[in-house]
């Protein structure tokens, strides 16, 4: 791996060739804030625009996301300038805007100094109530778990991630990998009596032949069976007895 | 006959076609464009063949008939040409052609009611080249339409076609690349980067394979020059995409269509057909060992598929998202190989550059905006149509020596240039000599070329609320700025032309506009304040007008205008009161009308079916 | 329901590649008039593709619908200078006539109205379609009259 100097908020910093601005910059400490990127998922990214910075390199300052804009000697960037927060507090505006009911919008919001909203607020539907359309579950369930349950369909404001037709998946396995990775939390996944309810499905968990929690849905079981031929057998207890 | 397979049989099978075609005879060409044949150019032709096959034996007439592609001119469609007298008759119908037959053909007679009339001098104007729409073009990228049949290959290699691509396979894809750099060609489709820049930058990335790609997806509402090419001239961007093929070493190119343009889609398919068939395209090309071959690949009606990584992701099979551009698409592409991407009427010019030479094509524009520009002059404008000339001519000389002024003799009062991306330039600027430099230092932008024509009655709030509703609808929604910015945008605009702005709204506006230009994501985003802006830096006052006075000057914005009957123009004919869906509108037959405003719904029939301009908007 | 054989021969006709998927669906939306449920699961099976991907194409692109049009499309052109001539009235009278809002189809599956974002007859503006065939220089007073008139036919 080929390292180069960087130049972050002032400090010389040495990275990775081409890793991102924001891995670089959480690395060493440097806050930048960040919804849609996730550094295990590759297609992630690039769409919320909160990681919004400078990048200067060959006398060229252009604004650019953090999270996808790759290091290479000569850049500089810096993360606080006034036009960075202007552009940042415009972001977070609009946003919360979108989703007055998300907590880590409104905490964000408010570290940039945005409380308040003065543009009309999104008459949305509910299900789409805490969402941002940043896209990181669809790229979670396409790239990460592989089944391609749900994808971003319809444009505009109207953009959404959704299963076909809004109807239960067929080939959803249940596993909450999109839940766990929305940085809003506006994916809803609730458990009762062993039985998990995501995207209008439900999924039978299997139960912990030791402490009988519902530990993992009988779907994903199957599909874990199937893609790796590892023994059924292993699910029969949860991580905590194995 | 089958493939050609060397320069030389191409040569020879030129002359063996030049050799069949009689000067002397006389030739119809019927326009056959998506405008003339909506408005009944296939029956004026078929009444042709009629006669030809009726009085051709009895009176020894032979007479050539052609359909062709858009002459440019749809607004007075069909248009009928006739070669040798070099005539263009307009508006013709299925009637007219015995006559046209009988008097032009046989009689070398001029129909007068069927030819250019001026509309301000009264002057009748019979000579095609001598009609002011055409006399002032310099047609280079438009150079065959109206005269070939564009689904006749020969018709292409007879105006001598493929002699550019003949010429580049003796040239080193060094010698094309520098060529099409020093002729200075910008990139036809809206930003104006430099052709020949890309396709080195292309050419110099290390990879076994390479795309040459056309985009035809001409989104900008009204601009249509790339579908009058594609329609008219197929082959022409063929024998571009193959020399661009050839210069960077590309063996694949594919072709994005509009899915709006049908008959660009039909003429494009039977072309590469053709050209398959004789050997411009395939594993031989000409029997010089290179081989090339194009797909076509129809869009889906999705405007943000005109950005250059959206087009790609859409030709993969996805739906049209762009992505960021930190690597460039020469670098990275379509399927993530180098890509050089151009528009159709880019590549229209590459043949006529490569056969011409650089210093010719460099030798016409100006001193940074070089050759020749199709613009599509519509709107509120004598002479609507398609333009070539050298760039560099004003605007005022477009929409006065050209398009023949404004409609009805109105006031003249803006240009809209670049669609959804450009700007609204003010009358007052309308001596700016027309290149890219020049259009983006006045906040617009060139754009895929329309230039449309706004008089006294066009609201400049409305442009602005109708731009920015039209991205709303085209926004893929994949970046926060673009897709809840721009619906905010329109709120603030609906405000100001429904009487409810505040001091606040244009401040907002323009925050707004700010960080969609530093914020968004695409092409498509960063310029969506362009029409806004660019409305709020030139007609501020309309805004003013708006908010403070709710008034709408132009008499556009329904909530802020009223009906009326001028009781002196009014005759009492009746017909408003009949066709007026409110039933609103009273009055005896021959006295005055009156509109009950409390009803009236502002639909505009009234003012629509009134032959005596006698209802008012205030 | 629509048979499988029938989506079948619509997908023969093209190589088995994703690059294919968008000319299929439009196939399809020419054959029925609308991009059926079965027709994406069936696309998804022969070609290996996801059908969230699919269903996610269908409802990006505006040529494509999900849900049966009208026997009838009419399209209003509403690019730039089809605005400036008149296309809002033209879009208007059409609404109050056929009863519809824009990307509507009337109860009797009769008719549906659509915008157009640009049809590039500029120079006939404002350009109606209906049922892809152009009408140039289209009043709001005389449309429905065009209409009836193409669709009695």
């Amino acid at each position: 791996m080929e390292k180069i100097s960087v130049i972050i908020d002032g400090k010389t910093l040495h990275a990775v060739k081409d890793r991102c601005v924001l891995q670089v910059a959480r690395e060493n400490g440097i806050y930048i804030p960040s919804l849609c990127y996730n550094s295990e998922v590759e297609s992630s990214g690039g769409s919320c625009r909160v990681c919004l910075v400078e990048a200067h390199q060959g006398g060229r300052m252009r604004l650019v996301t953090s999270c996808n804009y790759p290091v290479r000697a000569g850049l500089e960037v810096k993360t606080d300038t006034p036009l960075v927060r202007r552009i940042r507090r415009g972001v977070l505006e609009l946003l919360l805007a979108r989703v007055p009911d998300s907590e880590v919008i409104r905490e964000m919001a408010a570290r940039e100094g945005v409380t308040e909203v003065r543009f009309r607020r999104d008459e949305g539907e509910n299900e789409r109530y805490k969402c941002i359309a940043c896209a990181l579950c669809t790229h979670v369930c396409a790239e990460v778990v592989g089944v391609h349950a749900i994808a971003m369909t319809e444009r505009g404001a109207d953009k959404k991630p959704a299963t076909p037709y809004h109807k239960p998946s067929e080939v959803c396995i249940g596993c909450g990998a999109c839940a766990y990775a929305c940085p809003t939390g506006a994916i809803t996944m609730k458990e009762t009596d062993g039985v998990r309810r995501i995207w209008g499905k439900d999924f039978p968990m299997v139960r912990c032949s030791v402490c009988g929690a519902p530990h993992i849905p009988e779907a994903q079981v199957d599909w874990i069976v199937k893609r790796t031929g590892k023994d059924r057998a292993f699910f029969d207890k949860c991580p905590d007895h194995r | 006959m089958g493939a050609i397979n060397s320069i030389e049989q191409l040569e020879s099978y030129r002359r063996e076609l030049a050799s069949k075609v009689r000067a002397d005879l006389p030739t119809v060409m019927v326009c056959f464009g998506t405008g003339c044949q909506a408005n009944g150019s296939r029956l004026v032709a078929e009444a042709f063949m009629r006669v030809i096959e009726e009085q051709g034996l009895k009176v020894g007439v032979n007479l050539g008939i052609k359909t062709t592609g858009c002459h440019g001119y749809c607004e007075n469609g069909p248009l009928v040409a006739l070669k040798p007298q070099d005539l263009l008759y307009l508006k013709v119908k299925p009637e007219d052609v015995a006559e046209i037959v009988e008097e032009t053909v046989k009689g070398g007679r001029v129909v007068e009611r069927l030819v250019y009339r001026d509309k301000i001098t009264e002057e009748l104007v019979a000579r095609y080249s001598e009609i002011p729409f055409y006399k002032h073009q310099h047609r280079i990228a438009l150079r065959h339409i109206g005269t070939i049949d564009p689904t006749s290959i020969d018709d292409y290699i007879l105006v001598g076609g493929y002699s550019g691509l003949a010429k580049a396979l003796t040239m080193k894809p060094e010698e094309l690349i520098s060529e099409v750099e020093r002729s200075g060609l910008r990139g036809r489709g809206g930003g104006g980067f430099p052709t020949g820049t890309k396709w080195r930058s292309c050419a110099a990335v290390d990879s076994d394979v390479r795309y040459v790609m056309c985009n035809g997806d001409e989104g900008d509402p009204g601009a249509f020059m790339d579908r009058s090419i594609m329609e008219g001239d197929p082959h022409s961007v063929i024998e571009g995409m193959i020399i661009g093929a050839l210069a960077v070493g590309s063996h694949q190119g594919y072709i994005y269509v509009r899915d709006e343009y049908p008959l660009a889609v039909k003429n494009l398919t039977s072309a590469l057909e053709a050209a398959r068939e004789k050997g411009f395209l395939g594993p031989d090309i000409l029997g010089s060992g290179f081989a090339f071959d194009i797909k076509i690949s129809r869009g889906g009606g999705a405007f943000v598929c005109g950005e250059s990584s959206a087009l790609m992701r859409s030709v993969e099979g996805n739906v049209g998202e762009p992505r960021a551009k930190y690597i460039r698409s020469v670098e990275r592409g379509l399927y993530n190989r180098p890509t050089v991407l151009n528009n159709v009427e880019t590549w229209a010019n590459v043949p006529e550059i490569i056969l011409k030479g650089a210093d010719w094509y460099a030798g016409m524009g100006t001193e940074r905006s070089k050759g020749t520009k199709v613009f599509s002059l519509v709107g509120k404008v004598n002479n609507t149509g398609l333009v070539e000339v050298p760039m560099g001519i004003t605007i005022r000389e477009l929409v006065e020596n050209i398009g023949g002024g404004v409609l009805g003799g109105k006031r003249f009062k803006a240009v809209q240039t670049g669609g959804p991306s450009g700007g609204c330039i003010p009358e007052r600027l309308a001596d700016l000599p027309i290149d890219f430099d020049s259009l983006t230092e006045a906040g617009s932008m060139m754009g895929s070329g329309g230039i449309i024509v706004m008089d006294e009655d066009t609201c400049m709030v409305d442009v602005a609320r109708y731009f920015t509703a039209f991205l709303v609808e085209e926004s893929c929604g994949k970046c926060t700025p673009c897709r809840d910015g721009l619906p905010r945008m329109l709120d603030l605009l609906n405000d100001i032309t429904e009487g409810r702005g505040g001091d606040e709204h244009v401040a907002m506006l323009e925050e707004l506009c700010d960080l969609l230009t530093w914020g968004a994501l695409c092409g498509l985003g960063t310029s969506a304040a362009n029409p806004v802006l660019s409305t709020i830096k030139y007609f501020r006052e309309e805004y003013d007008a708006h908010i403070k006075e709710r008034r709408c000057p132009a008499g556009v914005c329904k909530a802020l205008i009223t009906y009326s009957i001028d009781a002196e123009a009014c005759t009492g004919c009746r017909l408003c009161a009949k066709k007026c869906p409110q039933e609103c509108i009273s009055g005896e037959r021959k006295k005055p009308h009156v509109i009950d405003t409390t009803r009236c719904i502002k639909c505009g029939v009234c003012k629509d079916v009134c032959a005596y301009d006698a209802v008012r908007v205030s | 329901m629509v048979e499988v054989s029938v989506f079948d021969r619509i997908i023969e006709r093209y190589e088995r590649s994703e690059e294919s998927l968008l000319a299929i669906l439009q196939d399809f939306q020419r054959e029925f008039h609308y991009v059926p449920e079965e027709g994406i699961r069936r696309l998804s099976e022969v070609l290996r593709v996801p059908e969230s991907k699919i269903y996610a194409m269908g409802t990006f692109y505006k040529a494509l619908s999900l849900t049966p049009r009208g026997r009838h499309v009419v399209k209003v052109c509403t690019g730039t200078a089809c605005h400036l001539k008149g296309a809002p009235q033209i879009l208007e009278a059409l609404e109050r006539e056929l009863g519809v809002k824009r990307n509507g189809t009337t109860e009797d599956g009769e008719y549906t109205l659509e915008c157009v974002n640009c049809v590039g007859a500029c120079a006939m503006a404002p350009v109606t379609l209906v049922d892809e065939e152009y009408h140039g220089q289209t009043r709001a007073s005389k449309v429905m009259d065009i209409i009836r008139k193409r669709t009695e036919e």
